[in-house]
């Protein structure tokens, strides 16, 4: 490709395209991509004059080396399976919902209106309100996106984007302006939910039962996607639109309720976290969780049991991070390595795609779809 | 009145750094590819020019390292996504994260230094006496007097120059460009690592001039309204500049009317610069259709020599 003409026709091997990667290949280049991400994170905790193996250890005590620690990741990889979830769905269109922060923080606020609005409505019955409510609120922030997208083929990526800073604008505007809670100075905190609004947890560990909440998601989206009728007809919209078309899918009603569903995901992950946290809204409610879902989903190759698995890799990341602070190591640290080991999967899978051959052996004319018209 | 002029006239120092990144942005793009890591490059270009203005005290050397810091990140961007293929979405946001990850532990020990000697305003001679206008626009620094000659500089390049075309084709249409002896890749990656510089200028521009200081995601979310900018100038050089004012004005207007202890929320202000780019999309691509407004063709597809087409 970038070989001057001469050289490449005298080179005894040459790259070629294979269309799957070998099954050992996608399981090596994860491996080796935490271990080049971890390696090179240890490069730049030494140039810093940090200690690397402190920084490591904590980070691994604080993510899954330690009961309290894992707690903290299954906390954190609550909202990250549901909102990797919401990109999973839109992807088998192949649409990009990069809107999942916006969708959390749509969720979370409409979840808060039921509450502030039915303060005494007894605990089951709110909780359930309010989760409808969340999903209701962001699956019609998503809608936003979806209509243009389905009618003139407006961009989702750009809109769905800029959506999200509308959406943690309006979440802050409310916990500054209308929701804010006088007593507290200093901070932008929304006035209290009320107590029955927080969800039960688990034992005394501090999780959550929107553990069992988000991996019952989980089962049902993978049940709707890969074993019904409708999630097979997706794959056909998102494999050839045309096709879909001629088969009268309804490729227009299917990317606007594919993108509902999506956005409904993200808007529970702010509900639970809302209903979870302080028992109230405040800024940073969202915590990248829509940004980070993106790439769960990517690296999880829009299928959805990979997809929780990866979620709690990046839960136990993002965990291990946040506990670095306490050491007196930067914290960023955590973002440098997370960020470093994704450019190495992306590269690795871009690597797995090719071959080497070599000359005068013939290709097997199944497994290449290689155009022969290059040269 | 006074209220007014001070807002104008800051809006055009805070329009500045976006307007330097909005074109980089816009070159990258009109070349077809997209970089969603223009928050982390400009955070870059901020961390690194603070850290060598306050080490050598050259604020023309901390503009250029600075630069050069956008671009290297830049060019991580340029050999994943051209060379290797992999998607410019997952890897512009993988870039935001590495950049901002990397200014915060960068800038770890230089969060509370303030630069004591930057550029300072200088008034135009004879333009500065214009009443109102005098104020608005021509007492500032070098810096913010060179984004406008950039800007149109870029844009006559890009319109009116064989290098323009190359780059025009090579976002239209890769494969007829390539097919006419275009060099797509070079002019690709070019395009990307110029886009990084220009957003790492940006980003220098807060640190070194602005604020003179460096706090951890200092850029507050300007890289985004940088790529809000491209779409609201439907991709063309020369609207970056009245969109840049606009978009600097909302901002200082924020600043100044929360100094006077006005209790409008200023989120809703904050959120004026994307709902005016949603509205404008939606309403231009309703009546036109992607050709016409602007978006380059290939935007967000690699090229593939061997691919079918």
């Amino acid at each position: 490709m970038t070989l001057p003409r001469e050289a490449r026709r005298r080179a005894p091997v040459r790259f070629e395209r294979r269309s799957q990667m070998p099954w050992a290949m996608r399981l090596i280049v994860p491996v080796l991509a935490i271990v080049g991400g971890l390696g090179v994170g240890a490069v730049i905790l030494l140039i810093g004059n940090h200690s690397v193996s402190g920084a490591y250890q904590a980070m691994w005590q604080a993510s899954f080396g330690s009961s309290s620690g894992f707690d903290q990741t299954l906390v954190q990889a609550i909202p990250l399976v549901l909102t990797g979830l919401a990109v999973t769905v839109a992807l088998r269109l192949h649409i990009w919902n990069i809107g999942g922060e916006g969708q959390m923080a749509l969720g979370a606020i409409a979840a808060a209106f039921v509450a502030f609005h039915l303060q005494h409505a007894s605990g089951p019955l709110l909780l359930l309100l309010m989760f409808a409510a969340g999903a209701a609120g962001a699956a019609a922030w998503a809608l936003i996106a979806a209509i243009p997208r389905a009618l003139v083929g407006l961009n989702e990526i750009i809109t769905t984007l800029f959506l999200n800073y509308i959406g943690l604008l309006l979440l802050s505007g409310l916990i500054n302006g209308p929701w804010k809670d006088p007593t507290v100075v200093g901070f932008a905190y929304s006035k209290p939910l009320p107590n029955q609004a927080s969800l039960p947890t688990l034992g005394s560990s501090g999780v959550s039962i929107g553990l069992y909440i988000s991996l019952g998601i989980a089962l049902v989206i993978w049940w709707l996607l890969d074993r019904t009728r409708y999630g097979f007809s997706l794959r056909i919209v998102g494999g050839n639109v045309r096709a879909a078309e001629y088969l009268r899918l309804g490729v227009r009603r299917r990317i606007v309720l594919v993108l509902m569903l999506s956005g409904a995901l993200a808007g529970l992950a702010g509900v639970i976290e809302a209903t979870t946290q302080s028992g109230r809204l405040q800024e940073g409610l969202t915590n990248n969780y829509g940004y980070v879902g993106i790439l769960v989903a990517f690296l999880a190759r829009r299928q959805v049991i990979p997809t929780v698995i990866v979620a709690l890799l990046f839960a136990g990341l993002l965990n291990g991070g946040d506990a670095l602070q306490a050491t007196g190591i930067p914290s960023s640290i955590a973002q440098i390595v997370q960020a470093i080991i994704i450019i190495f999967v992306l590269a690795g899978e871009a690597g797995g795609s090719y071959r080497l051959v070599r000359r005068g052996r013939p290709r097997e004319p199944a497994l290449a779809p290689v155009a022969g018209g290059s040269q | 009145m006074n209220f007014w002029i001070t807002a104008l006239s800051t809006g055009v120092v805070l329009g500045t750094p976006l307007a330097y990144a909005a074109v980089g942005e816009l070159i990258a793009e009109r070349a077809g590819v997209v970089n969603l890591g223009v928050e982390g490059m400009m955070l870059i270009g901020a961390v690194v020019g603070f850290v060598v203005a306050i080490k050598t005290g050259s604020v023309t050397l901390a503009f250029i390292i600075g630069a050069l810091a956008g671009g290297v990140l830049a060019a991580v961007h340029g050999v994943m996504t051209i060379n290797l293929r992999t998607n410019q979405i997952v890897m512009g946001l993988t870039l935001t994260i590495l950049g901002t990850g990397l200014s915060s532990y960068i800038g770890n020990n230089y969060g509370y230094q303030a630069l004591s000697h930057t550029l300072t305003p200088v008034g135009i001679p004879l333009l500065d006496k214009i009443p109102w206008i005098g104020k608005i626009f021509f007492r500032h620094d070098f810096v913010v007097y060179l984004a406008p000659v950039v800007v149109v500089l870029i844009g006559l390049v890009i319109t009116r120059t064989r290098y323009g075309l190359w780059l025009r084709a090579t976002g239209e249409s890769p494969a007829a460009a390539d097919a006419a002896g275009v060099p797509v890749f070079l002019v690709r990656h070019v395009a990307v690592v110029l886009g990084g510089m220009l957003a790492g200028i940006g980003g220098a521009y807060l640190s070194v001039i602005y604020t003179r200081s460096w706090s951890d995601q200092m850029t507050a979310g300007r890289g985004w309204i940088a790529i809000a900018l491209v779409i609201f100038a439907s991709w063309r050089p020369l609207l970056i500049l009245p969109g840049a004012l606009l978009f600097g004005f909302i901002d200082a207007l924020n600043f100044q009317l929360q100094a006077k202890g006005v209790s409008v929320p200023s989120q809703y202000l904050s959120m004026m610069p994307y709902v005016f780019t949603l509205v404008v999309l939606a309403l231009v691509w309703t009546r036109q259709r992607r050709r016409n407004w602007g978006m380059p063709l290939a935007l967000g597809n690699p090229y593939e020599r061997e691919a079918r087409s």
